[in-house]
């Protein structure tokens, strides 16, 4: 048995010499996939719950900033490298601050710091620029793992927490941090069910029990909590601070009491060794298909020669495989029609999602104009507007993402009942992205006027006043300026401002309820106009899978039909030295089936 | 504080004399009516009774510790998870008290178990949904000027539970639960913010903010219980404070450590025998004992104390406390007495009381008066009847009578963006209407125990200032009317001076 890089190799060059590029090419892409098996787990939880200090603890070195108060405003990333080393991403363009994973978000630039001083640089003045800090370490805990530290969901003040829920789907396994002296609240609950529907994983951390006599009786209610809402997640007590001291010490005894190796071993056994046992059964189940696949049309040829006698039972047997081939092309058209049907469902749902979600932040933003003059709260309200709207598309694409998972999965249950592949990994994307793309939400007139102003919508009404009433008065014999007129004057003059003040009040209203509705107008178009592209990815990507494996058969089989066929024509000689090398291709590839099986069998052993 | 706090004390109940009369007037008129009757009624009746304090927030903020903190008892239970499920009322009593109210309006009452120097609260079988509300009567003087309201978590995962808060606050009955609010958090949330607004939107707008403060509680575990974890605390409280949507909703923040306070409130001899005891045993194996709670209660220890005794010193005290107390006994403190006032002193419930009686129970006279007033404005928007006029009439001038209600008022408006004063001449304002305390040093600014002359000067050139500032003819109206209502209240801080001059001379 060799190395899965080695038994990779060896299918390929089989392939190679059975002339089924089609087949290599598939071999490439499962060889990317194993090469980067990377699993990244996210360090999530309310502010001040210690997700930084159990990062430290974890890796057992001051990386991440740990303070009295709000400290990570960024997400630290910590990855095993050969030394220690880190550095900053730093957004070089314009506006690079914009929502999204740091990988597409614009131009960036890489500036190392010393180790030792990466939490200092990440906290503080600063940090507007700041995209990410990265941090390699040389740590057994971080073979094929990066552990992402990051801002505080929630938090007045804390407008980055959105990114924390952009980053979810690209993560493996999350790390739900609450510390030991409360149970779980009904936000961060709301977080977990969250979390727990976009990653495979999810592990809550129940920190600082150091600090907190009653954690058992925590960990305990919080159990209690995740198994009413149905949410499969172990929980483990952990204490960073004497994790740090048993680091300092070099004591076993913190060491245990701290709880952290129970979280590490976890890590290592269930998320990364999981993750791995992952990548190998996909790449095991490249392997045999190929192996058969190409061991088909060898069997075939060599029976074929082997016993002429056979043969023509052989072709029939092969008619049965051709029309097995064309039943085939029949189910694929049957699979077409689900995801056609499917998509065109999805959109549909989406964007009526989308309206739905908001027409509802239009009427709370309009009931919340009606109440108040909408001028001078208008900042207040365009950054709750933000904030509902930011919620709302996050649930629309939770949603969308669930959808097309739930679409593909029935329809390679359509097309393959034979077991003909795992659904393939399908992203919808983040909110982030589709929101960044947006423009800011104008202001209106904050009702605020100038003393000039105020003086001339004053005069105007007035001068009417003093003019009407003086000319009735000047036919009393009084001058046009009198005291009566100068009253009627002032008189008038508060009423049209007042009027004016009225009416300002009237147009901001309606002004704002304008501005308000054309933003959410904008809003659905652009994310259901981003959600539309991704659903034509993923729907894309599912038949490019399905049309591959669909070709893939039907020309196995009909390599197996021309075989038999080329078989009864070939005169004896030739036959012997063909026999000859297939038998000996057979060979190969009986070998390296059951090389592949043996993996399979580690593989299957290995959780 | 001697002459002006009287002053402003015999003011306020003039004022709610009227308020009364008003009521009882409106309550009369409003016979034909009896929704808006039952409102009136029930508000005519809560201007007679002291102060309401409602203590709101999250799950486990420490609610029930800082209540017993301040009523210097263990009466509200207190337990690892989320334990309040029910609102209680903590009024004053000769002698001990549990009713129950149901939601049905019945009311009974509960067998008084005393357990540890305080109260053991049983439901006796009711279920909390069927209850309003508990109201426990308590012999204790810090009762006397407020009834202090222990309220469920905000943002809990068992159902209702929140929910019974809410209905609380937001005046299901058309009458707000509590007068003033004391909010605790350990990292304000955006949820919670939301939940001060709708309060304060319930309670009227107006009178709103000066209604609030809020508490950093727990403060003791700030920066995971080091020593100096107070002055952090200290520092984020600042920083709180500084934040603008904090700001919006509540008028100071204090850090509050409510644990160490109630145990500096009930600290008994025996307590101080065990951490002595601490103190006096090694201290690198003391420290490494107190690494964390449970190497602290472990069975066998270093020191001659029985694992029972170490349990209970944990649960009085916390870890914290401990680890405070034993370097306070190590640095010299001789006795329990000394020790408890260190750990109140430093626990920061004085500043908590100091900020509450300002706000709150020196005021406590207005700002029942502000939310009658409130109310009858409310019902006669809601309900016009024939002959309201009178009614009308009347609370325009109790308005325009009682300064301190427009001081409340203003007090309240100021904050809010475009307040009516002038940005540069706002904090100057706030003080002389009493945001920092309702004594002359205080309004003016100037340290307490300055001589009565300088006083006088001080509050005269205030005096002038404003005036300028009132008769500004490019002002605003609405900044003009604040500057008069500032003007006022220089000139009752001046009358006030003279009368405790005249009052003083003999002295």
């Amino acid at each position: 048995m060799g190395t899965s890089a080695q038994l990779l190799d060896r299918a390929g060059a089989l392939a190679e010499v059975c002339g089924r590029p089609d087949l290599q090419r598939r071999l490439l892409q499962a060889r990317a996939r194993s090469a980067d098996p990377r699993v990244r787990v996210l360090v999530v939880g309310e502010p001040k719950q210690g997700k930084s200090s159990l990062v430290n603890g974890l890796v057992g070195a001051p990386v991440c900033p740990v303070a009295d108060d709000v400290a990570t405003v960024v997400p630290t990333v910590v990855r095993a490298g050969e030394a220690p080393r880190a550095s900053l991403v730093l957004a070089t363009g314009p506006g690079g601050i914009g929502g999204g994973s740091p990988d597409d978000d614009g131009p960036t630039e890489r500036v190392p710091v010393p180790v030792d001083q990466v939490a200092a640089r990440v906290t503080g003045e600063g940090t507007d620029r700041l995209v990410q800090a990265e941090v390699e370490l040389p740590r057994r805990l971080l073979d094929g793992l990066e552990l992402v530290d990051t801002a505080g969901v929630g938090g007045v003040g804390a407008q980055r927490a959105l990114r924390t829920v952009d980053l979810l789907p690209t993560a493996d396994a999350v790390l739900v941090v609450s510390d030991a002296s409360q149970e779980f609240t009904a936000p961060e609950m709301a977080f977990l069910e969250q979390a727990a529907a976009l990653c495979p994983t999810v592990v809550c951390v129940l920190t600082k029990t150091d600090a907190c006599p009653h954690w058992r009786e925590v960990a305990e209610l919080d159990r209690g909590h995740l198994a009413r809402r149905g949410i499969e997640a172990p929980l483990f007590a952990v204490s960073a601070a004497l994790a740090q001291l048993a680091v300092q010490h070099r004591d076993r005894e913190l060491h245990e009491e701290s709880g952290i190796g129970a979280l590490v071993t976890h890590l290592r056994r269930e998320v990364v060794d999981r993750a791995e046992v992952l990548t190998r059964r996909a790449l095991v189940h490249d392997l045999r298909a190929v192996t058969e696949h190409l061991s088909l049309a060898v069997r075939t040829e060599l029976a074929g020669l082997e016993d002429p006698s056979a043969r023509e039972e052989l072709v029939r047997g092969l008619e049965q495989a051709r029309a097995a081939a064309d039943d085939l092309r029949r189910r694929s058209s049957r699979w077409q029609q689900v995801l056609t049907d499917g998509v065109t469902d999805l959109v549909a749902d989406i964007d009526f999602d989308l309206r739905d979600r908001s027409r509802v932040v239009v009427r709370e933003a309009e009931e919340a104009i009606d109440a108040q003059d909408p001028g001078p709260m208008w900042p207040e309200l365009s950054e709750w507007l933000d904030r509902r709207i930011a919620a709302a598309v996050a649930d629309s694409y939770v949603w969308a993402e669930q959808r097309s998972e739930w679409l593909a999965e029935r329809v390679i249950e359509q097309f393959a009942r034979d077991g003909g592949g795992a659904v393939p990994a399908l992203t919808v994307g983040a909110a982030g992205e589709a929101l960044a793309g947006l423009v800011e939400l104008p202001t209106v007139d904050d009702g605020a006027m100038t003393l000039r102003e105020r003086t001339l919508i004053g005069l105007r009404g007035s001068y009417t006043g003093v003019l009407m009433t003086g000319l009735v008065t000047s036919l009393a014999g009084m001058a046009i300026i009198n005291p009566v007129s100068l009253a009627a004057g002032i008189l008038l003059g508060r009423k049209a401002y007042r009027d004016d003040q009225q009416q300002r009040l009237q147009r901001r209203r309606s002004e704002a309820k304008a501005v308000v509705r054309r933003h959410l107008d904008e809003v659905v178009f652009q994310v259901a106009k981003h959600l539309k592209d991704r659903l034509r990815t993923v729907s894309r990507t599912l038949r490019d899978l399905i049309t591959d494996t669909a070709e893939e058969m039907s020309r196995s089989l009909a390599d197996a039909v021309a075989a038999a066929q080329r078989a009864t024509r070939e005169a004896t000689a030739e036959r012997d030295a063909r026999i000859r090398s297939l038998r000996q291709r057979r060979d190969q590839l009986d070998r390296l089936a059951a090389d592949v099986r043996a993996l399979e069998r580690a593989a299957v052993a290995a959780p | 504080m001697t002459g002006p706090a009287r002053s402003g004390a015999e003011a306020g109940s003039t004022a709610l004399d009227a308020v009364r009369a008003l009521l009882d007037d409106a309550v009369a008129h409003y016979a034909d009516v009896p929704a808006a009757a039952a409102r009136l009624e029930a508000q005519r009746r809560r201007l007679d009774e002291p102060l309401r304090l409602a203590l709101v927030g999250r799950v486990k903020s420490g609610k029930s510790t800082l209540l017993n903190a301040l009523v210097g008892a263990r009466v509200a239970p207190t337990d690892a998870g989320e334990c309040t499920r029910v609102v209680t009322l903590y009024r004053h009593g000769a002698t001990p008290r549990v009713e129950l109210h149901g939601t049905d309006g019945g009311r009974r009452t509960l067998p008084v178990r005393r357990a540890d120097g305080g109260l053991r609260l049983e439901l006796g079988g009711t279920p909390p949904e069927e209850i309003a509300q508990l109201v426990v009567d308590w012999p204790t003087d810090d009762l006397l000027r407020a009834t202090v309201v222990d309220t469920p978590g905000i943002a809990s995962l068992s159902t209702g539970t929140s929910a019974r808060t809410h209905g609380f606050l937001g005046a299901d009955d058309g009458v707000a639960g509590a007068d003033a609010i004391v909010f605790l958090t350990r990292q304000p949330q955006p949820e919670d913010v939301a939940v001060l607004a709708a309060f304060q939107a319930g309670t009227g707008g107006e009178g709103a903010l000066t209604t609030t403060i809020t508490v950093l509680s727990r403060a003791d575990e700030v920066g995971a219980g080091r020593l100096d974890a107070l002055h952090a605390a200290d520092a984020v409280a600042r920083r709180m404070s500084a934040d603008p949507q904090v700001a919006a909703v509540s008028s100071a923040v204090v850090p509050v450590a409510g644990l160490l306070a109630l145990a500096g409130r009930t600290l008994r001899h025996g307590d101080f025998v065990a951490l002595r005891a601490l103190a006096g045993a090694d201290q690198q194996q003391v420290s490494r004992m107190l690494l964390t709670a449970d190497r602290f209660t472990r069975p066998e220890a270093p020191v001659p104390l029985p694992a029972e005794v170490r349990t209970a010193l944990l649960d009085r005290l916390g870890l914290f406390g401990i680890r405070l107390s034993i370097a306070l006994v190590r640095a010299g403190v001789p006795d329990a007495t000394a020790l408890a006032e260190e750990l109140l002193r430093r626990s920061g419930l004085a500043e908590l009381q100091r900020l509450l009686r300002v706000h709150f129970t020196e005021r406590g006279a207005q700002l029942r008066a502000g939310t009658a007033l409130r109310l009858v404005e409310e019902v006669l928007a809601e309900h016009p009847v024939e002959g309201d006029d009178e009614l009308r009439a009347e609370l325009e001038r109790l308005r325009l009578a009682t300064p301190d209600l427009g001081e409340l008022a203003l007090l309240a408006r100021s904050r809010a963006p475009h307040g009516p004063l002038p940005p540069e001449l706002r904090a100057e304002g706030e003080r002389l209407l009493g945001a920092e305390g309702t004594g002359p040093a205080a309004r003016l600014g100037l340290p307490a125990g300055t001589p009565d002359d300088a006083l006088r000067q001080a509050a005269l050139e205030a005096l002038a200032r404003w005036r300028t500032a009132a008769d500004d003819p490019l002002a605003g109206r609405a900044t003009a009317d604040a500057a008069e209502v500032v003007v006022r209240a220089c000139e009752a801080l001046l009358a006030a001076l003279d009368r405790s001059a005249a009052a003083g001379r003999p002295r």
